[in-house]
């Protein structure tokens, strides 16, 4: 891997160790000459230069690596772009009926608030519209991922009440850390390991439930392979891609993702406008309601914010579960800013749940640094890489000439129109434990619906640098 | 001729490695020095010279970059490449660290204390700048991480009396950040350098900024405020900088320091020629378009790079530098009759 100029270098030469692929055991190694324009010449043994080729990082790389120098920006994300979309509905058009893949896209309702403040209009009708767009482009099927959000709450309250129960036991059982939000669990992974690890938890995020949902089950029911799906995500934000290529969503058996791609709201928008297609004027199609979340013909959320709401269903579950309290409302105390809150069940002066938001980086360090120091008082911590929460993700739609905090408002407003519903309410969901699962505690359910983590081990730069 | 700058004392301070920096303390009776030898020494006068103090140890495990005096004394902080920065306690038997600030991806380049004593921010090669505020319990936490710079940040310094922080980064700009709502953000960058700048200081008003790079300059930068007299625009209600000097054509090589003594406002530069300069401004001062003139340039300050310069904040004229060279070096700065 080629490493660009070094930020430590003083005098201008730059000393950096170059990793060389070895072809020729036994040889020297390779010598290196840099050019003042900062390209690469490997030095042969009889004198003659060869230019080498600057090293393309892959999404994998980036996940692994812990050291990485090279900047973000320069991290190419070819496999996943709504450029991939296109060449998968393209290939479809010419291929043979047997290579043809069935096309389904799961929308996630922050990606639905945000176009429809782009597109000024409700979120049912762009729900719709977004239907009939997309299946003009060859989509099968076009699916909510909050319907699948329904098993990442109820595996996710179900979860921290059997951690809370054994916390005498297992030091590191609470606090339970959230585990929807990517750009958190790369971070923890690769800067926190095995302290951290055991604290996250196991839920899987809705995104890749919907994944084992449309590989698993309804590939079963339409008769085909998972990898005769090709099963497109749109999401607020870019780590989700990188969730996306986890090994762990990955099916040896059949060499296919859970998703094989995932587009932004913004890589939408501009299908949209390769399209020339404006949202508004497209005619509304039915919902696809297999996996949606509709009843009686309205879609519906789930209460508790933004960016998936958590916070208070596990709170609610366990005040219910281990105190017998009933909670309607949820009070939240801003602390330090207002993406760290506080939320606290407290009976006769006990304190009894001691629950928190950890929004943005900056409470993220100081939650885990609390940790560290064993001063943390909370029992369950709803922790997301984004200030604002998935609303205000970085692959939203921006507006020209609006301010962020206008349009975070009007997206929060859009998004909290919907008809809220519980989980455990939800037939299709109890339904599927039972039929697709064979109910709530078996091993198939855990295998669906739970993931692991993994620490990335820190490799020494070996640079031995003295700046 | 009597010398502008003449040397008063030479230590060995960091044998067989390198000094990186020099900070006094708020009194001026100590100086703190820190090396690759991965400790902070303290310095305090014993008759017509210099000696260690103490020594603060088994803080870091490699090179300390940086050291920075709390405003009352009571506290030390040092920013070390092991991606940590050590806060040290004055106790009646020597100092303690009392807190290690993690966080930082990699190497800190640099620490800083508001002129408050509450906040304090930190600098590294992963690009961002950190600030933290400590409570009454001396726990700290982070406040904001600001990533506003594209490559590793060099030095941070804070306004001698606002909590205005500026920064100084390899991607050849400054930046300066601000309290905004519940947030800090980047209010101002300032371009113009042509390669890395490796230090900032503010003057002792703070209406200017001296900034030094490696394209072997040093601008100064003055602060504009909205509906100033002179009509130099600025957007809503942050203050514009505007370059109004710019010192070439006297260093031959990186000047890795600037300090900008805030009893006397002589500016004094460390450099990548060995060689340690104080400029004076000439008066009277046309504050548009000041001048600044060579008053004293020391060759060969030390056998190598010099890395820091820092005034005594108490005892005008007196200088201390240190250098690759391991040593530190004790000045007295005579401002000349001619400048």
């Amino acid at each position: 891997m080629m490493l660009e100029k070094c930020s430590f270098c003083k005098k201008g030469e730059c000393i950096k160790p170059v990793k060389v692929e070895k072809n020729h055991p036994g040889k020297a190694a390779a010598k290196i000459r840099i050019e003042a324009d900062g390209s690469y010449f490997q030095i042969n043994q009889d004198g003659g230069a060869q230019k080498l080729e600057k090293a393309k990082i892959t999404l994998n790389d980036c996940l692994a690596c812990s050291g990485c120098i090279t900047s973000a920006e320069s991290v190419l994300i070819t496999q996943q772009s709504h450029e991939e979309l296109y060449k998968m509905l393209a290939f479809n058009k010419t291929a043979a009926p047997n290579e043809q893949k069935l096309v389904v896209v799961s929308v996630s309702p922050q990606s639905r608030a945000s176009l429809a403040a782009r597109c000024k209009m409700n979120v049912l009708e762009t729900a719709k519209k977004l239907t009939t767009f997309l299946k003009s482009l060859g989509v099968h099927y076009v699916f909510d991922t909050t319907f699948s959000r329904n098993f990442s709450l109820l595996e996710s309250q179900r979860e921290f009440v059997k951690r809370f129960r054994k916390q005498s036991e297992d030091k590191k059982a609470l606090p339970m850390l959230a585990s929807a939000c990517p750009g958190w669990i790369c971070y923890a992974e690769k800067t926190h390991g095995s302290f951290i690890i055991p604290y996250i938890s196991t839920a899987k995020s809705p995104q890749q439930v919907m994944g084992s949902l449309v590989k698993g089950h309804f590939a079963e029911q339409q008769h085909l392979t998972p990898d005769q799906i090709y099963h497109v995500t749109v999401m607020p934000c870019y780590d989700k891609k990188l969730e996306a290529s986890r090994p762990d969503f990955f099916s040896q058996e059949y060499q296919t993702r859970d998703v094989d791609c995932v587009i932004t709201t913004g890589e939408v928008l501009r299908l949209l406008e390769q399209e020339g297609i404006s949202l508004s004027d497209v005619d509304p199609a039915p919902l696809d309601t297999m996996f949606s979340s509709i009843t009686e013909e309205e879609l519906t959320s789930h209460s508790g914010g933004g960016s998936g709401g958590y916070l208070e269903h596990i709170y609610k579950y366990a005040a219910k579960e281990l105190f017998g309290i009933q909670v309607d409302t949820i009070q939240y105390k801003p602390l330090k800013n207002k993406d760290f809150q506080e939320v606290t069940l407290e009976k006769d002066g006990v304190v009894l749940l001691q629950f928190a938001l950890a929004y943005g980086f900056r409470n993220i360090q100081n939650l885990v640094q609390k940790l560290k120091r064993g001063k943390s008082p909370y029992h369950y911590v709803e922790v997301m890489a984004c200030p604002s929460g998935c609303l205000n993700g970085g692959g939203q739609i921006k507006i020209e000439g609006e301010s962020s905090k206008d349009l975070l408002q009007q997206v929060e407003k859009l998004y909290e129109s919907l008809k809220t519903e519980i989980p455990e309410k939800n037939q299709t969901v109890n339904e599927l434990y039972e039929h697709w699962l064979g109910g709530m505690d078996s091993e198939k359910a855990a295998k669906a619906l739970h993931t692991e983590y993994h620490a990335v081990e820190k490799t020494s730069t070996g640079f031995n640098i003295k700046w | 001729m009597k010398e502008a700058l003449s040397l008063l004392c030479r230590l060995p301070a960091h044998p067989d490695s390198r000094c990186w920096y020099l900070a006094w303390s708020p009194g001026g009776s100590l100086l703190a020095s820190c090396g690759g030898d991965r400790v902070v020494r303290l310095w305090g006068r014993e008759g017509p010279g210099w000696a260690c103090r103490a020594v603060l140890g088994e803080g870091h495990q490699r090179t300390v970059r940086k050291v920075a005096w709390s405003p009352c004394g009571t506290y030390l902080a040092s920013a070390s490449f092991d991606a940590t920065t050590c806060i040290w306690k004055k106790q009646p038997d020597g100092f303690e660290c009392v807190t290690t600030l993690e966080g930082h991806e990699n190497e800190v380049k640099s620490v800083a204390w508001a002129p408050s004593g509450n906040l304090l921010a930190t600098c590294s090669r992963d690009k961002s700048v950190w600030v933290w505020e400590v409570d009454e319990e001396e726990e700290y936490e982070c406040v904001s991480v600001l990533n506003s710079h594209t490559q590793d940040v060099k030095h941070v310094v804070w306004h001698p009396n606002q909590e205005l922080l500026a920064s100084a980064s390899y991607d050849d700009t400054v930046k300066l950040y601000h309290e905004e709502e519940d947030d800090w953000v980047c209010c101002a960058t300032l371009e113009g350098h042509e390669s890395t700048v490796w230090s900032v200081a503010f003057d002792g008003s703070g209406e200017r900024l001296a900034s030094c790079s490696d394209d072997k300059t040093v601008r100064i930068w003055r602060r504009y405020k909205p509906g100033n007299e002179e009509g130099v625009a600025c957007s809503g209600t942050d203050p514009t900088w505007k370059c109004v000097c710019n010192l070439s054509g006297f260093h031959t090589r990186t000047i890795y320091d600037v300090a900008w003594c805030h009893l006397t406002g002589a500016l004094a530069t460390a450099c990548g020629d060995d060689a340690i300069r104080v400029f004076e401004e000439s008066s009277p001062a046309a504050p548009q378009q000041p001048t600044f003139s060579l008053a004293a340039h020391v060759a060969r300050a030390h056998s190598q790079d010099v890395n820091c310069v820092a005034w005594n904040p108490k005892e005008p004229g007196l200088l201390a530098s240190c250098s690759d060279d391991g040593e530190i070096a004790f000045w007295k700065y005579q401002r000349p009759e001619v400048c």
